[in-house]
């Protein structure tokens, strides 16, 4: 038990660390970008009108004590404002993740119906047949085609011929399920190609590698089927490395969605942050990656719950 | 007396990157009813291969070329999948090498025996099922996972999953060789006496000698993918009439009869890529005439032995009158 706990603790002091490694780099990061919030919303205006501004929004207090401030709202739980709008940075972003966690669910359920069957299928078949043809092959365009190439072909083939999608037209789930659709299907399978590539080529080579191990020829030897091995043994067993490659798949979907949602003219929040960081809006960007870095250290340490959770070898211990 | 296993001269290569490899290279073999066989031979020799072709089990690599192959009088080459996964689950049982790498990982032993239970139609009780194999805690067993069995716990398991159906053939491939010494015997004991008690023939695949003395009345002596000497283990171990059983004795730790002095075999097995003409242990054979190395030996019997060498008749000869050493 308190090996549990002891790693626990390490684990939360770990991703403390992490986080404010990540707050510090934003913070350099986009204040050292060129021009000012005061250059950005009044271009033409006097030095005088920014001035004013600076001042009333704190811009104008030594870079380090901005810092401070920053961090010390954090910590408390504070995202604060937008310079933009005045509004609640952490208000802002709720209300745009429903349209990304949208298209994220959705590219990872795509990744992983289309990925987990073929990629066993594949890796039952051996090397020589269709299917694992074919899914070598797919999988791997899928891979090292970019999101962008792939977006903008389909933007380019859909705003010309509207075959039932729309584009740059979102719609909200609660306004209308199948308008929603049309405008959520593109920007969700634009970001799952990679995850059903990876996904494709993980669960393939588990699964070659699990039909190799002794534990299947022992069950072959006691007269079981291959539906009976693949249910029991193979998709648990091919499931470990499956889960840790949809950890890694997560932390692409943080950057591709910010891609996607700017191809496709998604309100999400990946727009939101592009737009921070257009506007120099300070405390939307700060907190956009800050949040995306938490989000990903969450989503791993549920992978290594799962992970213990299908692999008895790790994490638990007994005498 | 039946046999339960029959194979006749068996041929089988695998394919493979570097080129064919024949693994068995017309092996004979049969396996009476409720006999205890044992297999030995060097590295290579295609123990394993033998093992695995009775339930044909070898891997997609493997091709059969010729020979027959009956378990029960069922040619296992010529059955249905489904014939042959009936002939896997009641008619042979199977004991590897490894006992944790044939256990699932991620599952509870209780659940893989509840599925093999399930399997065999057969009503045991687990209980029953592991006491049956002197393992007698069985709360803790069921719910352990294989990794946290030590292996000779796992082994026991192993092993009542593969007797739970009762085959009338339990096939073991190096049961204790990766176990601790010390629970080697015990291991083997609680084979020999779990195939006497319910009438199975065993197939007991190994590299120790002594071990194959006490527990197999019968013993096949395997060399380039042929069995080159078979007959009572008495017989073939007291008075060797192949030069490499003899050979194969001699270099075998702890033979009484060699006053404790090894003398191991000098050269390498062969790694056949094809048919070959003449004897492949001629290279490496002390006794090897000219003849041997051209003409190939087919295999004579001599009283209740057989013996596939050129000069197995002169040895046998030479030996009558000599007392067995
Ligand atoms: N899957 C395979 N692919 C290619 N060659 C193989 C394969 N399995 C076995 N062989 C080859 O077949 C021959 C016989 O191997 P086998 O495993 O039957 O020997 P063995 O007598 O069981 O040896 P050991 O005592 O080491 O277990 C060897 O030359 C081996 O290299
Ligand atoms: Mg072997």
């Amino acid at each position: 038990m308190s090996i549990l706990v002891r790693y626990a603790l390490a684990r939360f002091a770990s991703a403390c660390l992490t986080l404010f490694c990540v707050a510090l780099l934003v913070f350099a990061a986009i204040h050292a970008m060129p021009g000012s919030f005061e250059d950005v919303m009044v271009p033409q205006g006097t030095q005088a009108m920014r001035d004013v501004l600076a001042e009333r929004l704190g811009l104008n207090k030594p870079i380090l004590e901005q810092l401070g401030r920053w961090l010390s709202q954090v910590i408390q739980g504070n995202l604060g404002d937008s310079l933009v709008t005045q509004e609640s940075v952490a208000a802002e972003y709720l209300r745009r993740l429903p349209a990304t966690a949208e298209i994220a669910g959705l590219a990872t359920v795509f990744a992983l119906v289309v990925g987990v069957p073929f990629g066993i299928f594949s890796g039952l078949a051996g090397s020589r047949r269709l299917v694992s043809q074919f899914s070598r092959l797919g999988g791997g365009l899928a891979m090292s085609v970019p999101d962008f190439v792939v977006g903008a072909v389909l933007l380019y083939l859909f705003t010309r011929y509207s075959l039932w999608f729309t584009v740059g037209n979102w719609v909200p789930i609660t306004e209308n399920l199948i308008g929603n659709l049309r405008s959520a299907l593109l920007p969700a399978f634009t970001l799952s190609l990679l995850g059903i590539g990876l996904i494709m080529a993980t669960a393939r080579h588990a699964t070659i590698g699990v039909l190799g191990q002794d534990f299947i020829t022992a069950a072959l030897a006691r007269g079981k089927s291959p539906a009976v091995i693949v249910r029991h043994h193979v998709l648990r067993n091919a499931g470990i490395p499956i889960i840790t490659i949809l950890a890694i798949y997560s932390g692409y979907l943080l950057g591709g969605t910010i891609i996607v949602e700017n191809l496709f003219s998604v309100p999400g929040v990946g727009r939101y942050l592009i737009t921070g960081v257009l506007n120099r809006d300070y405390p939307v960007v700060q907190a956009g990656v800050l949040l995306a870095a938490f989000f990903f250290i969450v989503l791993n340490m549920l992978a290594d719950i799962l992970y213990a959770l299908l692999d008895p070898r790790i994490g638990r211990r007994r005498g | 007396m039946a046999a339960v296993a029959e194979i006749d001269s068996l041929v089988l290569e695998f394919r493979s990157r570097s080129g064919r490899v024949r693994a068995l290279d017309g092996a004979a073999l049969s396996v009476g009813d409720g006999q205890r066989v044992g297999l030995v031979g060097e590295s290579g020799s295609g123990k394993s291969t033998l093992a695995l072709a009775l339930g044909r089990l070898l891997p997609p690599n493997a091709e059969h070329l010729e020979g027959a192959l009956r378990v029960n009088g069922k040619s296992v080459f010529e059955l249905d999948h489904a014939a042959l996964r009936g002939l896997r689950r009641h008619e042979l049982g199977y004991v590897f090498q490894d006992p944790i790498g044939t256990l699932d990982p991620t599952m509870r032993i209780g659940r893989q025996i509840e599925a093999v239970l399930a399997g065999t139609g057969k009503t045991a009780s687990i209980a029953s099922l592991l006491a049956s194999v002197g393992l007698n805690d069985v709360r803790r067993i069921v719910r352990s996972f294989p990794h946290e069995m030590s292996g000779g716990m796992a082994q026991r398991v192993s092993i009542a999953i593969a007797i739970a159906p009762k085959p009338k053939l339990l096939i073991a491939d190096e049961p204790t060789a990766s176990l601790d010494a010390s629970i080697r015997s015990q291991i083997l004991d609680l084979l020999v006496s779990l195939c006497a008690a319910h009438g199975m023939a065993l197939l007991l695949l190994s590299h120790d000698l002594r071990a194959i003395s006490r527990y197999c009345e019968r013993v096949a002596v395997m060399y380039g993918g042929r069995v080159i000497e078979s007959g009572l283990t008495a017989d073939v171990f007291g008075r060797p009439l192949h030069p490499y059983t003899e050979a194969l004795l001699r270099a075998a730790p702890g033979q009484e009869r060699i006053g404790g002095r090894i003398e191991p075999i000098p050269g390498l097995p062969p790694v056949l890529a094809g048919r070959i003409e003449g004897c492949s242990f001629a290279p490496r054979c002390t006794f090897a005439v000219d003849e041997c190395r051209t003409r190939r030996p087919e295999r004579t019997d001599h009283g209740d032995r057989s013996v596939v060498c050129l000069r197995a008749t002169e040895r046998a000869d030479a030996m009558a009158g000599v007392p067995p050493a």
